[in-house]
């Protein structure tokens, strides 16, 4: 009886080994980070693997470093003043209004033509504060993020600051009236092969990219995520925010490929920045002695 | 259109690509003169492996006696990964010769290029992308 019982057992397991195989050539996670995992301590098929399904966005995104320029959601020259009139409207972003304006004024930015000595900038990531969305993405050549899957929310998790950003895909509508929180609130929906996540009430403290693009509590963001094949995801975004932009704004088609590595700790710390700040950066500019 | 678009774009790359990925962080290229290389002799005091950005300390000693505290900033952990560093590759008391784009201040501050330990090994963050990958072409 054992006997049998083993060799069905057998046979079960190696149908299963066989199809994992089968499925192994589509996409699934190594897990492989560096500081963890050594190569040879992990499992040697992928794990997670499955058969290609457009409504699975499931995997870890990452840019190509070419797309390392492409900080927000176009990819326009960074010097807008010596732009031509006519390529004003492809570039990024959208004319301000005049709180937007006094708000984008107001930055000390640590990237592109206006950048300042970081020690004596004021971009909220110097000091461990939250990126928001879409900032949280801009730099996922670096940084990446991964989708998880579940019954009623996808969530996406950002390396940078481990933050889970929750899609609700249970039917609810936005909320009419939330209080805004850093990383806001999203709904999720498909049409087609098509993912539309609407998101608002985002906290206005934060940056729309690293150039210090602001927005208000009034910006909306519409994204459509299409998972085109197992290694390539695209997104393309509609921001609106009337308070901020006299226009929207129509981000390019945004590519993400999928570096089959695994999404690792990545915590800003404010006590490890402030050491870095004291004993290293700030004696560069000469806030204080070496 | 498109033409003046794709125009512009190349226009930039190729300014960017001028700028290793490293250096285009943070304002470094403001703080930092990415056009020069300065090499200094030294004694590590100290290796701080922390997020967002690592750093080196060492005290530079010239022929006066006098002693230099020197300092060189770096990627966060993962890039450096994928360089070959680690949380240990630096210790208190290593000898070592650092190279790197030096503070337009003056200041004895530079972001790091490359180090020649003692036994003669180079290590270098040339051409670290992003998470531990290493751009073949540009080592």
């Amino acid at each position: 009886m054992s006997k049998r019982i083993f060799h069905s057992a057998v046979i079960l397991a190696a149908t299963v080994a066989l199809a994992g195989l089968a499925f192994a050539q589509t996409y699934g996670t190594k897990g492989y980070a560096p500081g963890a995992w050594k190569p040879d301590e992990l499992p040697k098929a992928l794990s997670n693997a499955k058969p290609f399904d457009a409504h699975d966005l499931s995997g870890v995104w990452s840019m190509p470093t070419k797309g390392f320029e492409k900080h927000s959601l176009t990819s326009g020259p960074l010097d807008l003043q010596h732009v031509p009139t006519e390529m004003k409207q492809n570039s990024f972003p959208p004319p301000m209004t005049a709180w937007g304006k006094a708000r984008f004024d107001a930055t000390r930015v640590s990237y592109g033509p206006r950048s300042v000595p970081p020690g004596t900038g004021n971009d909220p990531v110097s000091t461990c504060d939250p990126l928001g969305y879409p900032r949280a993405i801009w730099e996922a050549n670096l940084r990446p993020f991964e989708f998880v899957m579940a019954r009623d929310r996808v969530l996406q998790h950002m390396q940078y600051h481990d933050v889970w950003r929750t899609i609700w895909t249970d039917g609810r509508a936005l909320p009419k009236d939330p209080d805004p929180a850093w990383y806001g609130y999203s709904v999720g929906r498909w049409e087609g092969d098509t993912f539309v996540v609407d998101s608002t009430g985002y906290d206005e403290r934060t940056w729309i990219d690293h150039f210090g693009n602001p927005h208000s509590e009034q910006m909306h963001l519409e994204e459509r995520f299409h998972r085109t094949d197992p290694d390539t995801l695209v997104v393309n975004m509609v921001l609106t925010d009337p308070k901020a932009y006299t226009k929207p704004w129509v981000s390019d088609t945004i590519t993400f490929v999928n570096p089959k590595a695994a999404i690792f700790e990545e915590i800003c710390a404010p006590s490890e920045e402030n050491l870095f700040n004291d004993r290293i950066r700030d004696a560069a500019v000469g806030k204080s002695k070496p | 259109m498109r033409v003046k678009l794709l125009a512009s774009s190349v226009l930039l790359v190729g300014v960017l690509a001028g700028v290793r990925p490293l250096l285009a962080h943070h304002g470094t290229g403001v703080a930092y003169e990415p056009e020069k290389m300065v090499t200094v002799k030294g004694t590590v005091t100290d290796w701080l492996w922390s997020n967002p950005h690592c750093g080196l300390l060492f005290d530079v000693t010239d022929t006066k006696g006098v002693v230099t505290h020197w300092g060189a900033e770096f990627g966060n952990p993962h890039q450096l990964s994928g360089a070959g560093f680690s949380k240990e590759t630096f210790k208190a008391g290593d000898k070592i010769t650092v190279s790197g784009h030096p503070a337009r201040s003056g200041a004895p501050r530079m972001t790091f290029d490359h180090a020649v330990l003692a036994d003669g090994t180079e290590l270098s963050t040339r051409g670290v992308k992003g998470n531990g990958e290493r751009d073949e072409a540009n080592q």
